[in-house]
């Protein structure tokens, strides 16, 4: 029922009928603390509010430090005591056109996992997508975590398991490939059977295997040969991907400093910072051999599966094709210190929104 | 809806031109006034980081000389304050991009829908500088207790009074350390009106505040203890035509009554 967009809160009364049973609605979303300090717009249906209607609906929501913004309301009546109110009047959809401002701020992984988790929660009667997430995490921890582990036993895995297993290594170093072999296969036929599932959850979303790649490529980037037959499978190849590879690279060894803006038809490889107020747009990949913080626009000619890649990603606004979106406020770093040791990042667009990956070793 | 259009200039740089456009922006749309920062230093662009709207600025102000984008488009949200928009210069680019012409008129469009519109001019008198007075018709001249700074304000001065749309301009002294002034290593605030021989709208007291609301982007107006805060607050108030005292900003008592007696020369200026 109520949707953010920023500062602004949407709440959505519009199949509701009558004026009590709105203010009654009402003041149980505004019970909520993400309602706080907000402004609101107020989406209703075909009923008509008199003046004292909306005055009381007007403190309910001062009351809580928030502001009523606008109402957008099918009703005549209520329009025109709202605007005797001074209340503005708007259609949200098209007031939200407006907002050119990248809303969201980029995710990481994490997030995306919880989110995709708290989702799936709260629509239990969707069993089916549950336990196909459920077996995501599944596997997510056993690619993580564990070299040597079979896909029956992945439930009932403790650390005590990885011990032993990692005791097995040290003693049998011969077998271990092998055995590595034997899990490839394994978790290749996996992987597929959770690519078609996969369509189930994301739809025939462009990006629909993209977020099981990185997984695997976090564990066990070092095997990357081996890896890449597994991880796109050679029907899997679209035309995006071929065009992506077939693009010339640029390479760059300098820093980009504010102001700089690099723009090419191609992929872009930065060896060295990305500062502040810099703009890179390449059509292909764009990847920085250090600390990425200025913008970056990658695929900038509508190619979805283009990526951007850095040592450390601090990047104010990230554009991937035609998806945008900005630093969150809560990573207000003034300065990120140079270390030795960098846990690179890469961002690519997964179901319509942008999200920043972390290779874990 | 008539807005009115306040040009914030200096001449010199670092006396503290964004920082005021910023501080007298928020207060002024606290105040409920709707409010719209344009700042004009294309190249070295500022005043987005001390809003802390770095990462939302999209379009800019060249954008939209270029019609690449709609005005409407170009207009930052505030994050606290939806009173209170910023038109961004672009980073990329340099102060040619935009000439006087196209920022008066962007300002006139502006005019038709926010109260207050205030140009963030760059430093220098050259062709930026010419350009971010362009759309105006009042001033703040920001200037330091320093002789430089009040040279330049003086040139300054002269450079408004010769162009034409202005039609007043006020003093703001910024960073004002009133222990210097009582030692005095510091010209007083009335020794800088006298040199300039122009009305003052305020005087910002020296705070260390300002450079770590600078850091956070978050205007140091949003700081309720904070003095220079204060004192913003009240130039603020000031422009809207209210009648504020000038605020006591010297800890040591021995100049309260300094500050007092400029005070009341003041009011019998304003008398006359």
């Amino acid at each position: 029922m109520e949707q953010y967009n920023d500062n602004v809160y949407v709440i959505d009364l519009g199949e509701i009928n009558t004026a009590p049973e709105i203010i009654f609605e009402l003041s149980s979303i505004l019970d909520k603390d993400e309602a706080r300090n907000k402004r609101i717009c107020l989406k209703l249906g075909n009923v008509d509010l008199n003046q004292a209607q909306i005055l009381s609906i007007k403190s309910l929501i001062s009351g809580i430090d928030s502001i009523l913004s606008s109402i957008d309301t099918k009703s005549i009546e209520t329009e025109k005591v709202a605007l005797s109110l001074g209340i503005i009047i708007s259609n949200i959809s098209a007031e939200n056109s407006h907002e050119v401002a990248p809303t969201m701020p980029y995710k990481t992984a994490e997030e995306l996992k919880e989110e995709i988790l708290s989702q799936e929660n709260k629509q239990p009667t969707k069993e089916e997508d549950y336990n196909i997430v459920e077996e995501v995490e599944e596997i997510e921890e056993s690619e993580n975590n564990i070299e040597e582990q079979s896909l029956e036993d992945n439930k009932e895995n403790t650390t005590e398991d990885i011990k032993e297993s990692e005791q097995k290594e040290q003693l049998e170093p011969q077998k271990e490939d092998v055995e590595k072999q034997n899990n490839e296969d394994i978790k290749k036929e996996e992987k597929e059977e959770v690519f078609d599932e996969l369509d189930v959850i994301f739809g025939s979303s462009p990006a629909k295997n993209t977020f099981f790649d990185m997984e695997s490529e976090q564990s066990r980037y070092e095997e990357k040969e081996e890896l890449s037959d597994i991880i796109v499978p050679e029907q899997e190849y679209t035309k995006e991907d071929i065009e992506l590879e077939s693009f010339p690279t640029k390479y760059i060894k300098q820093t980009i400093r504010s102001g700089q803006v690099i723009n090419y038809e191609g992929n872009i490889v930065i060896i060295g910072d990305c500062h502040p107020g810099c703009e890179i747009t390449a059509f292909g990949d764009i990847t920085v051999w250090g600390i990425l913080s200025g913008i970056a626009h990658a695929g900038a000619g509508g190619n979805q599966k283009a990526r951007v890649r850095a040592l450390k990603m601090n990047a104010i606004q990230l554009r991937i094709a035609n998806c945008y979106s900005r630093r969150p406020d809560s990573l207000n770093t003034v300065y990120i210190e140079k270390t030795n040791s960098f846990t690179p990042e890469e961002a690519r667009i997964i179901n319509g929104e942008i999200v920043v990956f972390k290779i874990n070793d | 809806m008539a807005g009115r259009v306040i040009v914030i200039t200096s001449g010199k740089g670092g006396v503290g031109k964004t920082t005021t456009s910023a501080n007298i922006g928020t207060a002024l749309a606290k105040n409920g006034h709707k409010v719209v920062l344009v700042d004009t230093d294309i190249g070295l662009r500022n005043l987005d980081l001390l809003l802390g709207l770095e990462n939302r600025i999209v379009y800019t102000l060249v954008d939209v000389v270029e019609e690449r984008c709609k005005l409407k488009q170009a207009l930052v949200k505030d994050k606290k304050n939806p009173n209170l928009c910023l038109l961004a210069a672009a980073q990329t680019r340099d102060k040619s991009s935009v000439s006087a012409e196209q920022l008066k008129k962007i300002t006139e469009k502006l005019k038709k829908d926010y109260d207050y519109i205030l140009v963030d001019c760059p430093a220098g008198i050259e062709q930026g500088f010419q350009t971010a007075i362009a759309g105006a018709s009042e001033a703040i001249v920001v200037t330091t207790p320093e002789m430089s700074a009040v040279r330049d304000a003086d040139r300054i001065i002269g450079l408004l009074e010769a162009a034409d749309g202005i039609e007043s301009y006020k003093l703001l002294i910024n960073r004002v350390r009133p222990s210097m002034i009582k030692s005095n290593d510091m010209m007083s605030v009335d020794d800088v009106v006298n040199i300039l021989s122009c009305q003052p709208i305020g005087v910002i007291p020296e705070d260390t505040g300002i450079i770590t609301s600078t850091n956070r982007g978050e205007p140091i107006v949003n700081n309720e203890k904070s003095l220079a805060g204060k004192a913003y607050i009240n130039v603020a108030r000031r422009i809207n035509g209210e009648d504020v005292p000038f605020l006591d900003i010297d800890e040591p008592k021995n100049l309260v009554g300094k500050l007092k007696k400029f005070l009341c020369g003041l009011k019998k200026q304003g008398k006359e």
